[in-house]
């Protein structure tokens, strides 16, 4: 077998076998036999890269094609990295172990915008120009999807085509195309222009932005009369007709997510003002209950797994969600096999499948209640109430549960300290609902660990021109939850603010802070998502060399009328809605869920999913 | 219940694609793969119930085998051969099952047996096929052959010589020696020891990555007090 590394490097790094595929389900190819070699790389480590639903799909939707090797790449850990520039080896596709340098596309998915620096170092370590006016035609064309690439605008200097939307829906034309224009010896150039026929790809050499004095963009215009002035993501209209692979690929060493992923639907039906994920994935399509058995046997068969988690973004708004799991659980009881559900929402809760649950396993509890008041909760348009929450948690520990995870938001909107404070009384509130069982039933004793994240405007959103924090507000706030915590089973903890503040500078901003990515690359940055080996001082001075004031993308307030950077970009959801439900956050009005009422956001366009639904 | 089940040895190989597997997420994947295989594995009691397989001993990251073994334990019975097949269609890539067994119910574990193992150690280029012809005799004549050692607490000078069972000259191009040492719970020997022990010797720096290291057999002992395989000397049905 060949290796990229020598065997003496590899013995001499943390864990060789990220750096060696050879995985339970590994697609193999001749690659002297495709006409087309994608790499499919995940900027950040293995173990985490292959817990990643979407690669596992996109993998095996590209391989079904004979003509194409779908490959993956991660990045390399630190240990590794230093070991590949010392030795001069390139960055290269596991399965081939042959440098990605010589593929047909390089594709990053963007899952946060604290990647950055790390798709940079990827393109570097491969030896790929980082800007595309570098690169030539003997390069591979940078293709980018994933959620952050609905705001393109911070990486657009870097990557050759956005692809914005579900990859089974575009990626066979686009390689078809690209085959037949690669026969007739075309050029990179003439591809790309071709690509400007599809709705959901976005390149960015065809768009020019123009500024205002004061900082503001002026206009972003296409320069080439076939780019559209506003590119529209695409999506499946109907889950059970679209491809899902039938195997996984099974890591031989531990990963964060060892386990089979059944995917129940796609988009939210609740949109909790503050969720990307939540707007850009409109409109929720479900899968059919029998479409969902099926695939979880077939993929529980072919793995060896022992878990199933059925995901998606509120796994129990799935439509027939307790005879889903139930059903599941009764499948495979007898095999050892439990069921995870990573994203319950505490209304929903019922005791009746939490015991069924805990019969396989136990684990703890995760609630996100994201406020500590009425009042925020409504701002943020997250429908539930205290008594949902407290109920929630009784439930849970009369079911015997010890562990409660409770997540929140710092800095929300309209936050006042009073809001704060509520987070702290709430935790409280949730023990005393364990100290209301009768002694005799509470044998053991619990803890309730709260954990509040920052919060960070996100494009799409009804706060996408809102101001974030500082991270000095952020720490502020949260000593105040800490210091108003009075029970001692509360644990509480709060996000890394500074990684925060830097993230809600990505995540709004515009072309011109490439500038900073790429200086702050140049200063060391890299696996910026990682707190031990995040250094914002770093990130200030590129910032500073760059002449870019942070505060500008993170703190301030926009008004309705300023030209956002992602303004040429549509996720289907309109901004009249955008700003609608902006206005009714101010005033703490909640909006009904897809299921309840359509609220006309715009997604219906797609012509599928709930929008269609009779209610 | 234990009783009932049915016995089974296997052998195989661990190649050059999983030789950075170490021994636990090794385990894992072959657990995956008997699921895969839809054996009927046999499952502990207790709280959190695990599949009765054990192997022989773990395999040092990075080390290559031809000659691992392990015991596993079915609910219903198959055929040694079925349970080959299964197995080889469901392996990690660079595994291979080369034999199955059915054992006697009262057949000693597989850990317990093990008494010997022997190795095939590559050395690095400075260790040329001459130096070790020259030294493997002397080598092995002197009256100790002492390594630092780890042990739990600190590094201790110990006698190796002993755990040497048989040692002999196994270069083509490459400088290579075959040793026999002890292994299981009662001593053990690392060939990585008898490699550092033998570089020593002849004046040269030991780096623990360098060499190559190939797992070749494992034995227990014999009626008479020889080794034999660990499925060869097992009581079969
Ligand atoms: S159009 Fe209506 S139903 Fe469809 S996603 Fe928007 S609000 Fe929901």
């Amino acid at each position: 077998m060949y290796k990229a590394i020598p065997d003496e490097i590899l013995l001499d790094s943390e864990k060789p076998a990220r750096y060696i595929g050879n995985e339970i389900n590994v697609v193999k190819k001749d690659s002297e036999k495709v006409d087309i070699r994608f790499a499919f790389c995940f900027p950040d480590v293995y173990e985490v890269g292959m817990s990643h639903l979407g690669l596992q799909i996109l993998y095996y939707f590209l391989n079904r094609r004979e003509d194409t090797y779908c490959e993956r790449c991660f990045a390399p850990w630190i240990d590794m990295e230093e070991k590949m520039r010392q030795n001069n080896i390139p960055l290269f596709a596991l399965e081939s172990q042959q440098p990605i340098k010589n593929f047909d596309f390089v594709g990053f998915t963007l899952q946060y915008e604290l990647c950055y620096t790390n798709v940079i170092n990827m393109l570097d370590l491969a030896g790929i120009p980082i800007y595309r006016k570098d690169r030539t035609e003997d390069d591979p064309i940078i293709i980018c999807g994933g959620s952050c690439a609905y705001n393109p605008e911070p990486i657009a200097d870097f990557v050759d085509m956005f692809y914005l939307g579900e990859g089974e829906v575009l990626y066979d034309k686009i390689l078809d195309i690209y085959k037949q224009y690669k026969k007739e010896g075309r050029s990179k150039q003439e591809f790309l222009e071709r690509m400007l026929d599809f709705d959901g790809l976005y390149m960015p050499q065809f768009y020019d932005v123009t500024y205002k004095e004061n900082g503001q963009i002026d206009a972003i215009t296409p320069n080439n009369p076939k780019a559209r002035k506003v590119i529209t993501k695409v999506i499946v209209k109907d889950l059970d007709k679209v491809f899902y692979p039938e195997k996984q690929l099974v890591p031989l060493i531990e990963v964060v997510h060892d386990r089979v992923t059944v995917e129940l639907f796609r988009g939210c039906i609740r949109g909790c003002r503050f969720c990307q994920a939540g707007f850009v994935y409109r409109p929720v399509r479900e899968k059919r209950f029998e479409t969902l058995l099926k695939q979880a046997e077939s993929l529980v068969k072919s793995s060896g797994h022992d878990e199933i988690s059925l995901i998606s973004l509120a796994t129990s708004d799935y439509t027939c969600f307790h005879e889903l799991a139930s059903g599941l659980l009764d499948e495979f009881k007898n095999k050892e096999i439990s069921i995870s559900l990573p994203s319950l929402r505490v209304d929903s809760f019922s005791l009746d499948l939490m015991q069924k649950i805990q019969e396989v396993r136990k684990s703890s509890l995760t609630f996100a209640a994201e406020a500590g008041t009425q009042r925020l909760r409504d701002v943020i348009n997250k429908n539930i109430t205290e008594d949902d929450i407290l109920n929630g948690c009784k439930l849970a520990f009369e079911g015997g549960w010890l562990k409660v995870k409770m997540y929140f938001m710092l800095g929300l909107p309209t936050e006042t300290d009073e809001d704060l404070i509520g987070i702290a009384q709430l935790c409280d509130k949730i023990v005393e609902k364990f100290f209301e069982i009768p002694k005799e039933d509470r044998p053991r004793p619990i803890t309730v660990n709260a954990s509040a994240s920052c919060f960070v405007p996100k494009p799409f959103t009804p706060f996408q021109w809102d101001a974030q924090d500082t991270y000095e507000d952020f720490s502020r706030k949260g000593q105040l939850v800490k210091n108003n915590i009075k029970r001692k089973q509360v644990r509480f903890t709060y996000h890394n603010t500074m990684m925060s503040s830097l993230e809600g500078v990505m995540a709004r901003g515009d072309r011109r802070i490439s500038a900073a990515i790429y200086r702050a690359w140049q200063l060391g940055c890299k696996y910026d998502g990682w707190t031990d080996l995040f250094d914002y001082s770093k990130w200030q001075k590129a910032f500073n060399d760059t002449g870019i004031d942070m505060s500008f993308y993170a703190n301030r307030l926009r008004s309705y009328d300023e030209v956002l950077p992602w303004d040429h970009i549509s996720v289907g959801v309109s901004k009249k809605f955008l700003i609608e439900e902006r206005e009714k956050a101010m005033r703490a009005e909640v909006t009904p869920n897809c299921r309840q009422k359509c609220s006309n956001c715009g997604a219906k366009r797609f012509g599928g999913g709930v929008c269609f639904d009779e209610r | 219940m234990t009783n009932d089940n049915f016995k089974y040895r296997f052998k195989f190989t661990k190649g050059e694609e999983i030789k950075f597997i170490g021994h636990l997420d090794f385990m894992v994947a072959f657990q995956r793969a008997i699921k895969r295989a839809d054996i009927p594995i046999a499952y502990s009691n207790g709280f959190n119930p695990h599949q009765l397989l054990n192997f022989a001993s773990p395999l040092s990251l990075g080390y290559t085998s031809i000659g691992d073994y392990g015991d596993l334990q079915l609910q219903n019975w198959l055929s040694a051969d079925e349970i080959k097949t299964r197995l080889n269609e469901n392996m990690p890539i660079g595994v291979k099952i080369l034999e199955v067994a059915e054992l006697s119910k009262n057949a000693k574990k597989v850990m317990t047996s093990l008494c010997a193992a022997s190795y095939e150690v590559k050395f690095e280029e400075a260790v040329t096929p001459k130096i070790i012809e020259e030294n493997i005799d002397k080598f092995m004549l002197q009256d100790e052959i002492i390594v630092l050692k780890k042990t739990k607490r600190n590094l201790k000078d110990t006698d190796i010589k002993p755990d040497i069972l048989e040692i002999e000259n196994a270069s083509d191009k490459a400088g290579k020696i075959k040793a026999k040492v002890n292994a299981g719970s009662v001593k053990n020997l690392k060939p990585e020891s008898v490699a550092e022990a033998f570089m020593k010797y002849v004046g040269l720096e030991f780096n623990k990555n360098k060499n190559r290291y190939t797992r070749l057999d494992m034995y227990m002992s014999d009626q008479n007090g020889g080794l034999v395989g660990l499925i060869d000397g097992v009581e079969k049905i």
